[in-house]
């Protein structure tokens, strides 16, 4: 089925979207009051001297995008996505949405989690099926519509997406994954999570975002993820960009909490030619906490602006903040960490670090820590630091026999082992340490090597102690006679 | 091919400061050669130009090891070839474990510089490498610890990440004893060490010690020489070697200091060599 949707952004084309997915009025009323917004309101163009990546977007081209793209067969998975869902949290996951494009292709939620009541459908099922929570939750607290003029603009046009919601006491230990996927050029995709993990509730939650289409036209990945955790709640929520570069991304993440309620961000961003993220940790009740990790990595001439914001609102409440990340060529990562202590948040205690590695001359990376305290009994700290690699590491290596590029990549991959060590899910872990030598061995031709990770995966479960000796077969023992000198 | 290492007319700089001014001396495999000379004389200068650190600029001279000049081979191409240094003040590397780093070294040191295809190697590029198994490895590892009286927990740690002074040097003397170089520089390997350290380091040395292995301990003090007997003792002197002899020459140097061996203007150029 071709896709008829016309081409642009307009008041009809909103009418046309909420038309096509037959929603009831006061969605539409929202889509276009968001509409109006959107036109309104002014493109954020950051400051001065900053190094563009908001007058970039400014400057992208939305009008020659089509809104609304629906998967591009039909009801059954891309051979390519179907691949990837093989090696994705198999038998480790609780519960699993795809979405291509605009179009949410499966759901599933195990028949346990069902009887316990858990809802995990599409946000345009949730809509349909569960209007009241929608209505109090969807972009009204936790992120407004008019956040910014790209929020409006996600409110108006978003499609898909995920509504969960976990009831009071319920543990989801197994991660529950999303995939979603952008396989059309000129596109828009407006994918909206929306998380509810109700008083005493637990959630470990996944998501990762793949492109699969060539060519030069880009395509605009819009998210906006809502995360609410009341009275005791813990979210867990991981997510893995990993677009082409043909892909232009603006992501809104925020959570808001409750009573001793807690969120861990973890947030892995490889891909994409643009990306404009921003995160926010909102404590606003008492005793609640936030920890975000992130890591990245950019290379060709790719621009990041990522912006994380902890807002303590409440007493006695605790944020760390630890990003690191490693540019290469011609790639820009402006970081805007802010710890904000509201007046009466005493007892806060606030961290944030952020450490860049620069592996060529021409990348460019800025780190903005901005303190806002408004709170006598704080305890906040701020630290960045920006630097190459260190000759004298290099010199150390390759006086031990191993190459240039190689003890480049093991100093790199020491530089991130320590926020890796942070990310809970394993195997998101080791997924990512892959896709760090994947990266930094572009120039290299032939397989992969991972032996090194391979090793240090293997060493870290049995730990390198003399009763593992053991599990050597002869058959590698007599190998290692012939390599003896 | 003869394994002996020879440093002819070495002048190098730093920064554009003449440090070596005319370095001559040949390590051979089985000997045992030692350093000495005041602070700042170029010693380490010396050690670090040997295995080729680009921090250094070589204005003059060659170097020769198994009947090849080195001097335009990169770091990990000489120590593929197995020289060896033991750093003074090794670097410490966060987040990257021990154990996986020497695996590493080892598979590159054991390969060498095999040509990638038939024919000659010119570049010295690594041939594919045959990969060491984690619990082979881990094997050999620990036969070393125990030789070290090193911890086992050691290799599960960063490298020379909060280690101590002592057990640095202690982890120095133990990748030496994995990578089997033939000719090793240690660059007071026994500074910093306490006494029960520096005679488990000193026997260990002494243990590797044979017809395979040629050694340029690098020291100040005459107490490692106690237990390591060098075969030469030679004197470094503002960039040069001034003096060389047998062991008897640290004993005099312990007694009378290096002011007496301070070249005048008309002795420069009159080197003594060994
Ligand atoms: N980066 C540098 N810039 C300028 N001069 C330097 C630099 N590094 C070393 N030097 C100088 O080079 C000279 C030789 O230093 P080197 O470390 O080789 O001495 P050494 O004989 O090993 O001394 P020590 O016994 O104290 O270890 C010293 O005068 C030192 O100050
Ligand atoms: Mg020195």
């Amino acid at each position: 089925m071709a896709n008829t949707f016309p081409v642009g952004f307009s008041r009809s084309a909103v009418e046309e979207l909420s038309r096509l997915k037959s929603e009831p009025a006061w969605m539409l009323e929202k889509r276009l009051h968001a509409w109006d917004s959107y036109e309104r309101m002014p493109a954020p163009l950051g400051r001065r001297g900053d190094l563009g990546t908001l007058r970039i977007f400014s400057n992208f081209k939305f009008q020659q995008l089509t809104p609304y793209m629906p998967a591009s067969a039909g009801d059954t998975l891309p051979a390519s996505i179907a691949q990837s869902l093989k090696e994705a949290l198999v038998d480790q996951r609780s519960g699993l949405i795809v979405q291509e494009n605009a179009s949410v292709l499966r759901t599933e939620l195990s028949e346990e989690l069902k009887n316990k009541g858990v809802i995990l459908t599409d946000l345009d099922s949730a809509v349909r099926d569960y209007p009241e929570l929608v209505q109090q939750y969807f972009m009204t607290t936790c992120i407004p519509v008019e956040s910014s003029k790209y929020t409006a603009l996600h409110a108006a046009f978003w499609s898909g997406g995920v509504f969960l919601h976990i009831p009071k006491g319920v543990d989801i230990e197994d991660p529950i994954l999303t995939q979603i996927w952008l396989s059309a050029p000129a596109s828009g995709l407006f994918a909206h999570t929306l998380i509810i993990a109700e008083e005493l509730s637990s959630v470990r939650y996944v998501e990762e975002h793949n492109s699969a289409f060539e060519g030069e036209q880009p395509s605009l990945f819009s998210s906006v993820v809502e995360v609410h955790v009341k009275n005791a709640a813990h979210v867990e929520f991981s997510n893995m960009q990993d677009f082409g570069q043909n892909v232009w991304t603006i992501t809104n993440k925020n959570a808001v909490h409750e009573k001793d309620g807690s969120t861990t961000w973890v947030l892995a961003d490889l891909g994409s030619h643009a990306m404009l993220s921003t995160i926010g940790v909102g404590l606003l009740g008492n005793g609640s906490a936030g920890e975000l990790v992130g890591v990245f990595f950019t290379d060709h001439d790719q621009r990041y602006s990522i912006n994380t914001l902890s807002d303590h609102a409440a007493i006695s409440t605790n944020a760390e903040t630890l990003v690191k990340g490693v540019l290469t060529d011609e790639s820009r990562v402006e970081f805007d960490g802010m710890i904000r202590v509201r007046p009466k948040a005493q007892q806060t205690a606030s961290f944030l670090s952020d450490h860049t590695l620069l592996l060529s001359d021409a990348c460019r990376a800025e780190s903005i820590p901005g303190l806002e305290i408004g709170a006598n009994e704080v305890s906040a700290s701020h630290g960045a630091t920006t630097g190459k690699i260190d000759e004298e590491q290099l010199f150390y290596l390759m006086v031990r026999g191993i190459e240039r590029e190689e003890a480049e990549r093991i100093i790199v991959q020491g530089f991130f082992e320590p926020v890796l060590q942070r990310i809970p899910l394993e195997n998101l872990r080791s997924r990512l340490r892959r896709s760090i030598v994947r990266r930094m061995s572009k120039g290299y031709e032939g397989a992969l090597d991972t032996s090194w990770i391979d090793a240090q995966e293997r060493w870290e479960v049995e730990g390198v102690d003399e009763y593992a000796i053991s599990l050597n077969s002869p058959a590698e023992e007599e190998e290692i006679q012939l390599a003896e000198y | 091919m003869e394994s002996e290492l020879i440093i002819k007319n070495l002048h190098a700089n730093i920064e554009g400061k003449p440090i070596l001014r005319g370095v001559d001396l040949v390590v051979k495999k089985g000997e045992v050669h030692a350093l000495m000379g005041p602070n700042g004389s170029g010693k380490s200068t010396l050690a670090n130009v040997v295995m080729g650190n680009p921090k250094y600029e070589v204005t003059d001279g060659e170097i020769w090891f198994k009947g090849e000049n080195i001097l335009e081979y990169s770091p990990d191409r000489r120590a593929r070839m197995r020289l060896f240094l033991a750093f003074q003040y090794p670097m410490s590397i966060p987040g990257v474990s021990v154990a996986n780093f020497l695996r590493r070294s080892l598979e590159a040191v054991r390969e060498g510089n095999k040509p990638l295809e038939e024919g000659d190697n010119p570049s010295g590029k690594m041939a594919k490498r045959k990969s060491i198994p984690p619990g082979e490895f881990r094997k050999l590892m620990q036969e070393k610890m125990r030789l070290l009286k090193v911890d086992n927990s050691f290799i599960n740690r960063s490298i020379n990440d909060g280690f101590s002074g002592g057990e640095k040097k202690r982890a120095e003397i133990l990748q030496m004893a994995l990578l089997e170089p033939e000719i090793a520089l240690m660059d007071e390997t026994d500074s910093g060490l306490d006494i029960d350290a520096l005679k488990i380091v000193s026997e260990s040395v002494n243990a590797l010690r044979g017809p395979n292995l040629g050694i340029l301990l690098i020291t100040h003090y005459q107490r490692m020489l106690n237990y390591i007997t060098p075969d030469f003792v030679h004197v470094m002197f503002d960039g040069r070697i001034v003096k060389s002899g047998g062991p008897e020459l640290a004993f005099e140097l312990e007694e009378k200091g290096y002011e007496w061996l301070k070249p005048s203007d008309e002795q420069n150029g009159v080197m003594v060599n060994g």
